[in-house]
């Protein structure tokens, strides 16, 4: 482990953003909206920044011998580690749901999105509006953690429309139950990840701009 | 041979402005930065350390530009401000075992010397500490990765006059290392105790840069401490 992501575990990390990884099990919840527990994942390393704001962690990251931008690079890092491991909770509850319980009545009758990799792939585009929105909106200062209402607005709006998304005519593939729509969901499975690395990759770059011009 | 060149630095605040500000500083000596509050140090420094994006001008370490040159330059450099408490609910020991893995040149023996000659317990928090034990707590960071300079704001204040006097003695066993040594201050007395050079700044201006003796000579007037000149010097400027 690089001395970045240990500086960022052991010292800048509140531990509810290791506790709120657990909110990933929410997928097990029939007729839930399981989608908020990306949400609630991001919620968890929303903490981090509170706390690392009240331990002056941007400042003293500064300081040591590193470039100002990795500095950027060591938030990108745990964001990153955290919400994956959200992501393998939910992908190993998912794959509970589609196999062992897969005749659990309560799963087949569900007004709610389903737990399908359509699942995952929009929790994975909730983590990238996460970066998008709030760690690049909070390194236009470095202490401002107002974008986080932006982000729970944006956030409560993509799943809204994610979990309504199958009631539209013709798009009930989407949130299918079992195996007979999995390549069009592992589709969006796969186009859900690009997106969230598309998001992650603009949002670093915008954000080691963004922070290289501010003074603290 | 000048280790830190700050050339025509210049950074505008809505309500205040450093002004081209150039100086540098002599391997092996200890300069004391003076000014009264706001006149302009901690911003000076904080352009040193890239902390704030200045306006134009350059900062050199080593005859190496900071900006492209961060990485090599900080491993070689330290910084200590005043009181401000880093990850105040962690212990210092937990501090130290993550902040060394970012030095290739952190010396064990050395931050173990500094602990106990500071009287710090790396079981405690910062948190937990006063604001003199927060200064020393500083400057041990500072001082265990072996830095050849060491920038420090405002290290002497909230320092009972004993610590002072360590610390002072600490800088001029440094100096014989040959550290170079930049610490602002605004107690006269710590700079007649150990400061070879003198850069007096006003209003964000360098108004003087020279040695002491220099500093007495051409800016004293007969009979004059140090704390004497730079108040006349102040009260002059105000006129």
């Amino acid at each position: 482990m690089n001395a970045l992501l240990r500086k960022e575990m052991r010292l800048s990390a509140s531990a509810l953003s290791y506790i709120f990884i657990i909110f990933g099990v929410l997928a097990i919840l029939p007729g839930y909206p399981i989608l908020c527990g990306a949400f609630f994942v991001t919620l968890g390393l929303f903490h981090s920044y509170q706390n690392a704001r009240e331990s002056n962690d941007i400042l003293y990251s500064a300081l040591l011998p590193i470039a100002k931008r990795d500095v950027v690079k060591g938030k990108f890092q745990f964001a990153i580690m955290v919400e994956l491991a959200g992501f393998l909770v939910m992908a190993a509850i998912t794959v509970v749901r589609m196999t062992v319980l897969d005749d659990v009545e309560a799963y087949h009758d569900n007004a709610l999105m389903n737990a399908n990799p359509f699942f995952l792939g929009m929790a994975l585009v909730v983590f990238g509006i996460f970066n998008t929105v709030f760690i690049s909106g909070f390194f236009r200062t470095a202490y401002n953690l107002s974008p986080f209402i932006t982000y729970i607005a944006v956030a409560f709006a993509a799943i809204v429309a994610a979990e309504a998304l199958h009631h539209i005519p013709g798009l009930e593939a989407v949130n299918a139950f079992g195996f007979d729509d999995i390549v069009l969901q592992l589709g969006l499975l796969i186009a859900g990840a690009a997106v969230y690395a598309a998001l992650t990759y603009l949002s670093y770059r915008k954000s080691c701009r963004r922070f290289e011009t501010i003074d603290l | 041979m000048n280790v830190v060149e700050l050339k025509d630095v210049c950074k505008k605040y809505p309500s205040f402005e450093l002004k081209n500000v150039s100086f540098s500083l002599e391997r092996g000596k200890v300069t004391g930065f003076i000014g009264r509050n706001g006149a302009g140090k901690t911003t000076t420094i904080k352009s040193m350390l890239n902390l704030i994006h200045t306006d134009s001008g350059d900062v050199c370490y080593f005859g190496l530009p900071l900006l492209g040159n961060e990485t090599e330059v900080k491993q070689r450099i330290g910084y200590s401000t005043g009181t401000v408490s880093w990850y105040p609910r962690k212990t210092l020991g937990e501090i130290i075992d993550v902040t060394k893995a970012f030095y290739d040149t952190w010396d064990e023996e050395a931050c173990r010397r500094y602990m106990e000659l500071f009287d710090l317990d790396a079981d405690k928090k910062p948190m937990e500490l006063s604001d003199g034990m927060k200064v020393k707590c500083n400057l041990m960071f500072a001082l265990s990765h072996g830095a050849e300079v060491l920038i420090l704001d405002e290290p002497t204040s909230g320092l009972d006059p004993f610590s002072r006097d360590e610390l002072l003695n600490v800088f001029t066993t440094l100096k014989e290392h040959g550290v170079t040594i930049l610490f602002s201050t605004h107690i006269t007395s710590d700079l007649e105790k150990c400061a070879d050079n003198i850069i007096y700044i006003h209003d964000g201006e360098i108004r003087a840069d020279c040695s002491r003796s220099d500093f007495m000579k051409d800016y004293g007037q007969q009979g004059e401490t140090l704390e004497e000149i730079f108040l006349r010097l102040e009260r002059e400027a105000r006129i």
